[in-house]
């Protein structure tokens, strides 16, 4: 199940919970102020109703699977005990027949839908639904409206629905959202994993590689205590597999191994240790290197005080100096240009520095590194949210149809007594309808209706009020007014996108004019049941909207989050591999000749260590040009003959730059022929180069080696030869036929 | 005599520097060395007049910014890297670096490019011709058929002579073709006072004309 599936099973559980204790305390509280037949009783029951609301909800939401288990069938007696008393406890509106209990009984079977499964469903809905009935029907009570019995089990059934289409809304936007995270994942880990071989590479080239390098060129050619230091760091660094890239380091033990390489008598003040990103923690040692560097040079003492703090967000560096001090704004472009050095370093890693002084005072350097936040782009909530607008308008529209066909058009025809002309029923009926299709169609293209909204809400409001006109007075609350109610549920369709407060406002408005023509005919009749029936689903629904679009924008945070961390363990995986197999690479070649150079073992002015040094250092060299070449197969195919040709003594220089475009096979193999043949019987040095520029390709060999005979072009493949005494140089370029 | 400042965190590059440095004619006195660019900043490193840069001096990635600050100093950088792609190369370059110079170079050419760099006459080693050469950026300067030519041409061989002799040119031709391309290349991206005075130079000497830039 995806993030925003989990979050709507989350969200609609706790709305469809606070739904039924809102409506049902309302309606009830409300029915407390109009007289009951027995009052203490409908005083009790109202009372242990709402109680027991609150704890089921409490329950549902907290309580363990066992207990659980129990509750809704608890519920489901609860509810048949309150429709059962109903006659003890309610006074029937005289018009409507609508009641705080009929209410309840609905509010509870519909918010069901969002907990149950349909069969537990179905059930609840029979038997709450046929105790409502028996209830009102019992001890001679009052006329049972057959249609409301009917559209009660209906509702539920509809309110299933709505669930379904929301809950398919949310599975197909963790679909969506999971393509592209899926997609970007991949992405990072490429270039997670690229920049780290670069920067391995880079970081091995400057170490490893130049030592090895300069004690192959003679540069370094007795055993000196600085190379063997150098190769021991040099060792550390190529075996720096455990340190992930973007993993945390201890600040603290770099800046130990800082503070031991200063004269300076350094007191600390930091705690044990403070883990960072590998690069800020690095940026700060750096700094605070500097820094103490100069202490050193111009502070004119021995001490100085090193200070790490970290709070909520940002850790924080000082190293503070009671030495000479001097004046900031007399400073030399020098020491200017330190402290701009300093506070570019710690800006390049998203910090800032600042240095306080003033002559005879000290110094104080403070340098602060942001803790960095991953930076979340809700860039998906658009997705989920047109994903779950989509849906609920379906709902809405399944809905409005529903209510139109099966409720309003049976109400409509059966109760033609009640109009002074029917036609103008009709006609609502027909713009309803043809509302309603229209807003399907938009919804069915993907369309949002923009500014037609409006211009579809005027044919709303004036059929709603020539409907209520043309209901005899005395009518005005009974199920023959179909309209009171339900021309809201165009007007919400419409304005399903809009803001919650707009929503509100028009439904208001509806129900204003509406009720307002009811009361100014027929003033004693209206009452808070009748006016909670009718708006509470249209409310349920708009709020059902609101919460929606802020769970798009939740679930997509929750779903961003989640995918950084699984991008970032999926880096780390691949990134600690990549490493592992770096280092076994380089197990059987450079470490050796480091660690013999290390312990002295190798001695630097011994030929054959200088020879092997430096045809390492050539190898290592290439694998920097591989890294840079795009990985290809003509690149593949050279590197193997030069891995064999430095296995016969033979030292290669390799350079590869440009773009290449993908070669035909023939034409590759005629390209790298003359190359593997100087390769195999070459002598001394060999260097071999490779070219892309658009459209051409060009391998160039120079070697000491036997003659090369000239070769017809063929396959667009060109051979030019050079010789320049014992040394050949071949040439073959590649055209493509653009 | 010609200065420099080294700017090398590795102690063995820069014993190599120091020793080729030394045994070049006539000398070359490197007045300052440290791991860090305060070097070229401070007393006596600030005065010398050539800084050899190396661009990877923390794990944060290449010191462009860095090289952009002693070139906006007016300072003649040659960069000195292990780094040898394409990108690097040409921002170096479009930053303001005299010239660039991979490690492995240094012993053929390191000291004939501080001397370029001290005299301010272009000096286009293979790699940094290789990098030239295969530009396909869309601001790239428009380089004839023969300045291509030559570019990549010494980049595969290493040898001006053989270059010359492959395109039955003179050495003085081939020589001519990269100073020009290093000038048309000081022409375009970013404004620094040292490609200025490349390109200004250059057309003093007749070695260009304004209507080819």
């Amino acid at each position: 199940m995806g993030a925003v599936e989990r979050g709507l099973l989350r969200q609609g559980l706790r709305y469809a919970l606070g739904l039924r204790i809102v409506v049902v305390g309302a309606s009830s509280m409300a029915s407390l102020l109009t007289p009951a037949p027995e009052p203490a009783v409908a005083v009790a029951v109202v009372v242990a109703l709402n109680a027991w609301n609150v704890c089921y909800a409490t329950l549902r939401l907290r309580a363990a699977r066992r207990v659980r288990r129990w509750l809704v069938p608890v519920d489901v007696a609860v509810m048949c005990g309150v429709c059962l008393t109903q006659v003890r406890i309610v006074e029937p509106d005289p018009g409507g027949r609508v009641t705080w209990v009929l209410i309840a009984v609905q509010v509870t079977v519909v918010t069901y839908a969002w907990q149950l499964d349909w069969p537990a469903l179905a059930a609840a809905t029979v038997v709450i639904v046929a105790a409502q009935h028996v209830g009102a029907g019992s001890a001679g009570g009052w006329p049972v409206d057959r249609t409301i019995v009917l559209w009660t089990a209906v509702q539920p059934a509809l309110s299933w629905a709505l669930y379904r289409l929301v809950r398919r809304g949310a599975r197909t936007a963790d679909r969506v959202v999971e393509r592209g995270e899926r997609l970007r994942r991949a992405v990072a880990v490429a270039a997670a994993r690229r920049a780290d071989e670069r920067e391995y590479l880079t970081a091995l080239h400057d170490t490893a590689a130049a030592t090895l390098l300069m004690v192959g060129s003679g540069v370094a050619a007795r055993r000196e205590s600085w190379l063997a230091e150098q190769a021991k760091r040099d060792l550390q660094e190529i075996n720096a597999s455990e340190v992930v890239a973007g993993g945390d380091v201890d600040l603290l033990e770099l800046l130990h191994g800082v503070v031991a390489h200063t004269p300076l008598r350094v007191s600390w003040s930091a705690p044990e240790s403070v883990r960072l990103p590998a690069a800020d923690a690095m940026s700060l040692s750096r700094g605070a290197r500097e820094a103490l560097t100069n202490v050193v040079r111009h502070a004119d003492t021995d001490r100085a005080e090193l200070r790490v703090h970290r709070d909520g967000d940002a850790v924080t560096v000082q190293i503070i100096d009671e030495g000479r001090g001097f004046d900031p704004d007399q400073t030399s472009d020098h020491r200017y240009g330190v402290t701009r050095s300093l506070a570019e370093r710690m800006a390049r890693t998203g910090g800032s520095a600042r240095i306080v002084s003033s002559p005879g005072r000290g110094t104080t350097v403070t340098m602060t590194c942001p803790l960095s936040v991953p930076e979340l782009h809700g860039d998906d909530s658009g997705i989920i949210a047109s994903s779950f607008q989509r849906a609920l308008s379906w709902g809405v529209v399944v809905l409005s149809l529903a209510i139109l066909l099966l409720l309003d058009l049976p109400r409509l025809l059966a109760g033609g007594y009640a109009y002074r002309e029917v036609w103008p029923q009709f006609a609502t009926w027909g713009v309803l309808l043809a509302v309603t299709l229209v807003a399907a169609g938009a919804t069915w293209r993907n369309r949002s209706l923009g500014w037609w909204r409006w211009l579809l809400l005027v044919p709303v409001f004036g059929c709603s009020a020539l409907a209520t006109a043309s209901v005899r007075p005395q009518y005005l609350l009974g199920p023959e007014h179909w309209s009171a109610g339900n021309a809201g549920w165009p007007a919400v369709l419409l304005l399903l996108d809009s803001r919650l407060a707009t929503l509100i406002l028009v439904l208001a408005a509806q129900y204003v004019m509406t009720f307002g023509q009811v009361a100014t005919a027929e003033p004693a009749a209206l009452s808070v049941a009748g006016v909670v029936n009718a708006v509470w689903d249209q409310l349920a629904i708009a709020m059902i909207a609101a919460v929606l679009r802020g769970l798009a924008v939740s679930s997509a945070r929750a779903a961003r989050a989640g995918e950084l961390l699984r991008t970032s363990d999926e880096v780390a995986r691949h990134l600690h591999a990549d490493r592992r197999a770096r280092y076994s690479g380089l197990a059987t070649t450079t470490v050796p000749l480091l660690e013999g150079l290390a312990c002295g073992i190798l001695d630097p002015a011994d030929d054959a260590v200088r020879r092997s040094c430096a045809a390492e250092a050539a190898r290592m060299r290439r694998l920097f040009a591989e890294d840079t070449a795009a990985s290809d197969p003509l690149a593949h195919e050279l590197r193997a003959c030069i891995e064999s040709a430095e296995h016969h003594g033979v030292s290669v220089s390799f350079a590869a730059y440009g773009t290449r475009p993908e070669l035909p096979p023939a034409a590759r193999r005629r390209l790298t022929e003359p190359a593997i043949a100087a390769l195999a019987s070459a002598r001394g040095e060999v260097r071999l180069t490779v070219a892309g520029t658009g459209d051409t390709v060009t391998v160039s060999v120079i070697a000491d080696c036997p003659p090369v005979a000239p070769a017809p072009d063929a396959d667009g493949v060109h051979r030019s030869i050079v010789q320049d005494g014992d040394r050949w140089w071949i040439q073959t370029t590649w055209r493509g036929e653009r | 005599m010609i200065t420099v400042v080294l700017v090398d965190d590795h102690p063995v590059v820069t014993a190599g520097v120091r020793a080729w440095c030394g045994l070049a004619d006539p000398p070359i006195r490197v007045v300052a060395h440290g791991a860090n660019v305060s070097v070229a900043w401070l007393p006596p490193g600030d005065v010398a007049d050539v800084v050899v840069l190396d661009l990877q001096l923390d794990v944060t990635g290449p010191a462009f910014g860095d090289l952009r600050r002693l070139v906006d100093a007016g300072r003649q950088v040659v960069v000195y890297s292990m780094r040898s792609d394409r990108e690097t190369v040409l921002t170096s370059l479009d930053i303001g670096a005299f010239t660039y110079l991979t490690k492995s170079e240094g012993e053929e050419h390191l000291v004939a490019a501080i001397e370029a760099a001290a005299a301010g006459t272009p000096y286009t080693p293979p790699a940094l011709s290789g990098a030239f050469g295969t530009d396909d950026r869309p601001h790239r300067p428009r380089l004839s058929p023969r300045e291509s030519e030559v570019l990549l041409e010494w980049f595969h061989c290493e040898s001006k002579e053989m270059v010359a002799r492959r395109l039955h040119i003179t050495v003085h031709r081939v020589n001519s073709c990269l100073e020009r391309v290093r000038v048309k290349y000081a022409n375009v991206g970013r404004a620094a006072p040292t490609k200025a005075a490349l390109v200004a130079r250059a057309i003093q000497d007749g070695l260009i004309s304004t209507d080819e830039l």
